[in-house]
């Protein structure tokens, strides 16, 4: 298994080219032989030794030896060489047939001559190969001259074939690893942007494992990332969703409690009662109304600071968006007779990108604030301010002020949740507050570069 | 008057919501379960659904209500107060209401839906006009003349009676009877409400009827 694995490695392959780029001389050389092997073998059979080999195996391979046999060898030759000169010395050391020798060559060949001539052309020029012909030595001999000039252009040609085949088994095999690289770095970069993608849960996507070599284990191992990352997301959402439950179950059971309270104070204010008995309901509903609010912050802001609010920002048209809230708060303000004073206009980037519902949520936050706290002003005023540097909505009351608003600590929370929104949206907010009353400004600083925010 | 089901599994609160129903001269059926909603649906103009009940849960039984009849309103009673919960009631419901809530208020958003969804035959008065709302027969109490609109101010005033007593912007009010986008500075609406006002105010110079809320928008009261 693991050895079948080995072969499907890249360091396999790796390790096939490295073999192959240090048989490149080797293999050149066969190639070269083979291409030579296959050529005209007559024509080019032009090194020394191959020259050589051929004249003996050619002299002895003569049957029956006459002048016309070796006339007819030594044109065959010709054919073949066309440079090259010969001639016969028979048995009897007569030169008994020439072929372009110049007829220099002397009539009677003893001993002394024929070994001096030896002598005198061995490793000289031209190019001299003398053979016995037939099986036996006594018959005489056959001598091939060739000028080394040709012999040596010819080598010279075979070497070309030798440097040319080398030359391009070098350039296969540049090629072949160029490839090798370029598939590998193709295959990395693919994996990159593989990884780089994103599914709609944010989450990493699968990715498809093609080959069974290095990049495809790491492929694997990515998956097995993902696979758990999904799983602990997973968990994650459950967790959350076990305490989205918790919280809203609690929240029931908190409530169900104060309705039925409230139910019964109901029925008693109906019953009829005293004056003082009618104060005390009274109170009492009151604190009903504040448990509920404080619980409903409690359970916002303990949300809020695990993150587990969901912030889900959009384009909105803030201007109307405060207006349609102040509409539902209006009648609210109308009943406690408070002074209410509304001049929203609109600003040159009424589009801010923010959560509507948290929007909402602030805005409910202030608005009960000040019915809680700064009923005494009987003023409400919502408004629009612009400046250099920022558009804001303002809301205005004529209450006591905070500092002086310790009676009752239900702002605290409320107040909390506020600044905890605001600055999630990306606006600034502020108060300023003193004994006649509180102004509180929710701001969109102004990009200076030209595009805020649109 | 109207006719409501009522589904609360908790004894003491159905018993005292459907005492002050009963006292706003509305005829509740109270069921401590959904189990026999079906029987009852046929019968009732509008349906107050608690989200914790015992079998079938509020958001399932008001969703299967909401696609059988889809012209009864839906009114969801809930002690769940997550801005989830809310937003999956108001996916199908007209209105989510928490507990603990207030008689009164739970009273005034029935009325509210019931006018919505043009369940209430009443005569309606305001100030000096007489209105069926059901016939849209605006009537003059003084002089005894009916009052007839265009076909923009009638859409107009009956948006309003259905949201009566509700503040509307005019953004609300253009897009709820035009049907449309609308588009910072338009006046179209502002001369159609003057050519209302002419039609049913004493002083139009001063309206009382179609009042206007300063920076916000337009009201009608009852």
């Amino acid at each position: 298994m693991t050895f079948f694995r080995f072969f499907k490695s890249l360091q396999a392959k790796y390790m096939l080219i490295i073999l192959i780029a240090l048989f490149v001389v080797q293999f050149s050389l066969i190639i070269s032989s083979f291409i030579l092997f296959n050529a005209d073998v007559g024509k080019l059979e032009r090194d020394y030794a191959g020259v050589e080999d051929k004249w003996h195996q050619d002299a002895g391979d003569i049957q029956e030896i006459s002048k016309e046999t070796v006339v007819a060898l030594f044109r065959k030759w010709k054919e073949a060489y066309p440079e090259a000169s010969m001639f016969w010395v028979n048995h009897d050391g007569r030169l008994s047939a020439e072929l372009d020798t110049g007829k220099n060559l002397p009539e009677e060949w003893d001993a002394a001559y024929t070994a001096q001539f030896i002598k005198n052309r061995y490793d000289g020029n031209p190019f001299t190969v003398v053979a016995f012909l037939g099986q036996k030595d006594n018959r005489g001999f056959i001598v091939l001259e060739m000028p080394r000039a040709v012999m040596d252009n010819a080598t010279s040609d075979r070497t070309w074939v030798y440097l040319a085949t080398f030359l391009v088994l070098l350039f296969l095999f540049m090629i072949i690893s160029l490839f090798f690289f370029r598939q590998i770095r193709k295959r990395l970069l693919n994996l990159q942007k593989a990884m780089a993608l994103r599914d709609i849960d944010n989450l990493p996507v699968l990715i498809e494992m093609k080959k069974d070599d290095e990049i495809g284990q790491l492929e694997t191992a990515f998956n097995t990332m993902v696979n758990e990352l999904r799983e602990s997301r997973q968990r994650e959402q459950q967790e959350e969703q076990l305490r989205r439950e918790l919280i809203a179950n609690l929240s029931h059971d908190l409530r169900t409690p104060l309705t039925k309270m409230r139910a019964q104070m109901d029925t008693l204010t109906e019953e009829g009662m005293s004056d003082d008995g009618q104060q005390a309901v009274q109170r009492l509903e009151e604190s009903i109304s504040r448990v509920d609010r404080l619980m409903e912050n409690l359970m916002s802001y303990t949300l809020l600071t695990a993150s587990k609010l969901k912030y889900q920002p959009e384009e909105t048209d803030v201007i109307r968006h405060v207006r349609t809230s102040l509409a539902s708060w209006y009648p609210l303000f109308e009943q406690e007779n408070f002074e209410i004073e509304v001049d929203l206009k609109p600003f040159d980037h009424t589009h801010w990108l923010i959560d509507p519902l948290w929007m909402d949520r602030v805005l409910d936050n202030l608005l009960q604030n000040i019915i809680r706290y700064a009923k005494d002003g009987r003023y409400i005023g919502v408004t629009t301010e612009t400046t250099r540097d920022h558009d804001a909505i303002v809301i205005t009351d004529h209450g006591p002020g905070i500092e002086h608003n310790r009676t009752e600590r239900g702002a605290g929370i409320g107040l909390s949740i506020v600044d905890m929104m605001v600055q999630q949206m990306e606006l600034d907010w502020d108060i300023e507050s003193d004994a006649h009353g509180t102004a509180v400004r929710i701001k969109k600083q102004k990009n200076h570069d030209g595009n805020d925010g649109m | 008057m109207a006719r409501i089901l009522y589904i609360e599994d908790e004894t003491d609160i159905g018993e005292w919501v459907t005492q002050r129903l009963m006292e706003q001269d509305h005829d509740v059926t109270w069921h401590t379960s959904g189990d026999k909603v079906d029987q009852h649906i046929q019968l009732s103009d509008i349906v107050i659904l608690d989200v914790m009940l015992p079998g079938l849960d509020g958001f399932s039984l008001g969703r299967r209500i909401k696609r059988d009849k889809p012209d009864i309103p839906i009114l969801m009673l809930s002690a769940r107060t997550a801005v989830e919960d809310k937003l999956e009631g108001l996916g199908f419901a007209d209105d989510y209401v928490t507990k603990p809530f207030h008689p009164d208020e739970l009273a005034a958003r029935v009325d509210v839906l019931l006018r919505r969804f043009d369940k209430q035959n009443e005569l309606l008065q305001l100030k000096h006009l007489t209105v069926d709302t059901q016939a849209m027969h605006i009537t003059n109490r003084e002089s005894g003349e009916e009052i007839q609109l265009t076909g923009k101010q009638y859409h107009i005033f009956r948006y309003f009676l259905r949201h009566l007593n509700q503040i509307l912007t005019k953004e609300q009010l253009y897009e709820g009877v035009w049907d449309e986008q609308y588009i910072e500075g338009d006046k179209t609406l502002m001369v159609h409400i003057r050519h209302l006002r002419e039609k049913l105010e004493k002083n139009p110079a001063s309206p009382v009827i179609i009042e206007t809320i300063r920076g916000i928008g337009y009201r009608v009261r009852k």
